[in-house]
């Protein structure tokens, strides 16, 4: 199952080095990798509930069959699909925040499962998140810096916080100048910036981002697609980009997995998975991006 | 709606409370302690000494060497057995007087009750008018809130004054026909039928401005069809708080019996307080619990009625009343907290303990408000007596936000001990705690704040919900946050503010409860200048020296009117401060903020 070959040190301790201040992919201990991982939400008590949507309106009917999912350092990975097709479950449970039924998600030899912060901080600070609308993720009462240093602080990462903090912010664009302010007091696009580089300060080897430029104009999701591309291709990281914009997975991510009823569709090469659609869910979504993007010159029905 | 365990988690919290309660009324003798055993030594053997022998003899006769838990069992298997136990006073069977002051008070609720139904219909049908003539406007409420501004011991006091002494229309005192009951009824049913004709004519108004409404009215729906079916969308949602207004009236119904010498269980709940008589108080509770049980039993039933099953699904969105929004109902209450603050200031600097003064001395220039029966100033009196009460009612407050906020953040295994809190009036937590520790300022303060807390919680467990659903809360376990560290850094500080704000507004509220129980004789004792005590001193001489009751009362009434215009501007906290009844949603397990909702705990039920 495991392709160990596409990375370049594969420890089979899987101790990862919490004492690293050096940087993300030298200290890569291995695949991020989640193995026939199936999840269900509890079933509802009454009678009514058939779907698994739960009360406070945000509706999961993210169930996950035997999914699994590989990701190596210095690579990118779209994930795409409908929406309730499964993408969040599984970025919950890569993320150690939800708690598979079955199968298990593993960083190296490392297995991981949720459980205290204490111990997961080792997880935590080689996989980190940049969530749907990171601009969100910031509490307004706190200054860059402070928010910047949380994580630092938080999973005990080595090293000068204030220079970590600084590097990241300048790796974002985001003039040093603005360390002392509020997120009321900075502009979305700013926001968005340091949401991602409190991400990246933590030097993380793996990021998950989940749809990480859809609330940004056009400029902006450039500047940010390109940032994160550039870290893959120079700092050795790997990335996974959840997204149901097939136009973006294709700029970005060399593979792509599609999603959908709760399970991988469709695996591959992105330009393959893009061209020669092999299931329906994908040549669905290949379709219906098309049709978003030109939908005069695409001829109705036009089949993969 | 509770999925598995959450709906365990309110169920099992409910019964626990239950239990406890019950637990607690079986226990009072035991936690009564040593000094019911002078107060019985003196009842019934006023010939003896206090020797310890004296005594021990009395602790065997009580059975109190038996410690705790057998004195519950033996309590609940009398219980059951229908054996209430016996008088430590008068050392008869305690049943049958609890029954015969049962039927009394009963009958007294029943009377309460129509006049607060009749109440309730007048608030209502401009609103039902409103509805079918399409206009939309927001309530007003100035009639509803003026009406449920008194407190029942004030209003009972004043309509004692003004129906039978100055137009002598209705007897003063006692119980021998239905003329005797038209006074009692008004005082208990006014603020009730204000408070929930404030609550359904909200819910009505929502209910016309409903998208359903127009479509029924286009398909030729008349008005009585229309009337009957807005009714019956906008009344479950108040039921239940319309429960806790009715099981609110038994706190009510000790003040008024005690003011017109009705023989209810009210009066012979506080009559067995003052005079420790543990039994007969464990039967009375016992009673009361029972009706608040049959009074929650029944609305829930209504509930289920009107709706169908789909009030346990937690489907069925409620209707949202709209909020009133109006500034100018604050120049009222701001006036009131002006006219209060100069009484309270000029009274300040006046010497209220000495009797300076001729006995019920005229109000005149150096004597604004006159003197009490002892030849004190009053003025004097009202200001020293704010600072008291007022004092008090700010450390109970705080003690209820620290309490509120620490149960509110766990707030389903709360919800037993929470919905208990906010149904039992704060009058009979004070007779428990008085009969069990003798009145006093201290006793007054945490019997207030034993009951005062739920709202505090329930406002904390609705913002803390929603602090936890924020994206930035949501993501702090991938920074590597602990959960006490989201809890404290994160969370709380998020619901502070709010609740800090919230806790100064019930601070009104909270002295008119301390007051209430100053006026029963529950709260602190004579020479100390409180409000509700000065008004029970002048309401013997009322007839003589009116001013007497005047004083403290229209300082009571200044407080009330400040306390609903700052429960009003609350966030939509306004129907909680005002009565005793404590009315307040409580923490569902539904997400919408319980604030937001004021007539709906769906998922609570």
């Amino acid at each position: 199952m495991s392709d160990g070959g596409a990375f370049s040190n594969s420890d089979g301790g899987g101790s990862v080095s919490n004492s690293g201040g050096s940087n993300s992919g030298g200290s890569v201990t291995g695949a991020l990798a989640a193995d026939r991982v199936s999840f269900a939400y509890p079933a509802p008590r009454f009678r009514g509930g058939v779907h698994g949507t739960r009360h406070d309106g945000t509706l999961h009917n993210g169930t996950l069959h035997n999914v699994s999912l590989h990701l190596a350092p210095s690579s990118s990975t779209a994930l795409v699909g409908s929406s309730g097709s499964g993408k969040s479950t599984l970025v919950r449970i890569l993320l150690a925040l939800a708690k598979p039924s079955a199968g298990t998600v593993a960083l190296g030899a490392r297995e991981v499962r949720p459980g205290l912060a204490r111990s997961l901080r080792w997880y935590r600070q080689a996989v980190q998140y940049i969530p749907q609308n990171p601009a969100g993720s910031l509490d307004p009462r706190m200054t860059v810096s402070q928010l910047l240093g949380e994580p630092l602080r938080q999973l005990r990462v080595a090293g000068n916080h204030r220079a970590l903090v600084g590097e990241a912010l300048e790796r974002v664009e985001v003039p040093a100048g603005l360390m002392e302010r509020r997120p009321g007091e900075l502009s979305g696009g700013q926001n968005q910036r340091v949401a991602i580089a409190r991400a990246l300060a933590v030097q993380p080897a793996y990021l998950l981002a989940d749809e990480p430029v859809s609330g940004l104009d056009l400029p902006l999701r450039d500047t940010v697609l390109s940032l994160l591309s550039s870290l893959v291709r120079e700092e050795g990281l790997g990335l996974l980009l959840v997204t149901h914009d097939l136009g973006t997975a294709a700029r970005m991510c060399g593979t792509t997995s599609v999603m959908a009823h709760g399970r991988i569709v469709e695996h591959g090469p992105t330009h393959r998975v893009l061209d020669s659609p092999g299931s329906p869910e994908a040549a669905a979504l290949v379709q219906a991006s098309a049709a978003l993007h030109f939908p005069p010159a695409v001829p109705a029905g036009a089949a993969p | 709606m509770p999925g598995g365990t959450a709906f365990v988690k309110v169920t099992v919290s409910r019964v626990l409370a239950l239990v406890a309660l019950v637990v607690l009324i079986g226990m009072m003798p035991w936690l009564s302690g040593r000094g019911a055993e002078y107060t019985i030594l003196r009842a019934r053997y006023s010939d003896r000494e206090p020797t310890p022998e004296a005594l021990a003899a009395v602790r065997a006769e009580l059975g109190l060497e038996q410690g705790p838990l057998p004195l519950f069992l033996s309590w609940i298997r009398g219980v059951f057995a229908g054996d209430l136990g016996t008088s430590w006073i008068s050392n008869t069977p305690v049943a049958p007087g609890i029954v015969s002051a049962l039927s009394v008070s009963v009958t007294l609720m029943a009377f309460a009750l129509a006049a607060a139904a009749i109440i309730a219909l007048l608030l209502c049908t401009p609103a039902v008018m409103d509805g079918l003539r399409q206009r939309r406007r927001p309530a007003s409420g100035a009639l509803s809130a003026a009406l449920t501004s008194l407190p029942e011991f004030l209003l009972a006091a004043m309509l004692l004054v003004a129906g039978a002494i100055w137009l002598r229309w209705f007897p003063p005192f006692g119980w021998k026909g239905p003329e005797y009951a038209v006074l009692p009824a008004l005082s208990l049913g006014i603020p009730a039928g204000g408070l929930i004709g404030l609550l359904a004519s909200d819910a009505i108004r929502a209910g016309f401005a409903e998208q359903w409404v127009a479509t029924w009215r286009m398909s030729g729906a008349g008005p009585v069809r229309l009337t009957a079916a807005v009714l019956r969308r906008a009344l479950p949602a108040v039921l239940p708080q319309i429960g806790l207004v009715l099981i609110g009236l038994t706190g009510g119904a000790v003040a008024v019996e005690k003011v017109y010498a009705i023989p209810g269980l009210g009066r012979a709940l506080l009559g067995a307080a003052s005079a420790q008589d543990i039994p007969t108080l464990q039967a009375g509770m016992l009673a009361l619990m029972g009706l608040a049980l049959l009074v929650g039993t029944l609305t829930t039933a209504a509930r289920y009625l009107l709706i169908g099953p789909a009030v346990r699904f937690g489907t069925l969105p409620l209707a949202e009343p709209p909020r009133p929004g109006n500034r100018r109902q604050l120049a009222l209450p701001a006036a009131a907290g002006v006219t209060l603050l100069l009484i309270v200031g000029a009274g300040l600097l006046r010497e209220p303990f000495t009797s300076d003064h001729a006995r019920l001395a005229a109000p005149g220039w150096s004597l604004p408000f006159g003197a009490d029966a002892s030849g004190r100033d009053l003025l004097a009196r009202v200001g020293h007596g704010a600072v008291g009460t007022l004092g008090t009612a700010l450390v109970v407050v705080l003690a209820c936000l620290v309490v509120g906020i620490a149960v509110g953040l766990f707030p389903l295994a709360a919800t037993g001990p929470l919905e208990v809190a906010n149904a039992a009036p704060p009058i009979l937590a004070g007779l428990v705690v008085a009969a069990l520790s003798g009145p006093s300022a201290h006793g007054a303060a945490v019997a207030v704040a034993a009951v005062s807390w739920a709202p505090l919680a329930a406002h904390t467990a609705a913002l803390a919900q929603e602090a936890r659903a924020q994206p930035y809360v949501q993501i702090l376990p991938v920074l590597g946050v602990g959960r006490a560290r989201i809890m404290f850094r994160y969370v709380l500080p998020a619901v502070a503010w709010p609740l800090l704000r919230h806790a100064m507004l019930r601070l009104p509220g909270v002295a008119l409860a301390l007051a209430a129980l100053g006026f029963l004789g529950l709260g602190p004792q004579q020479p100390t200048p409180e409000w509700g005590l000065i008004l029970a001193e002048g309401i013997g001489y009322v007839e003589r020296a009116p001013w007497a009751v005047l004083a403290p009362a229209s300082a009571l009434v200044l407080a009330s009117v400040v306390a609903v215009g700052l429960a009003g501007a609350g966030h939509g906290a306004r129907v909680t401060a005002v009565n005793s009844a404590g009315a307040v949603p409580l923490p569902g397990t539904d997400p919408v903020p319980a604030q937001e909702r004021v007539q709906a705990p769906a998922g609570a039920r």
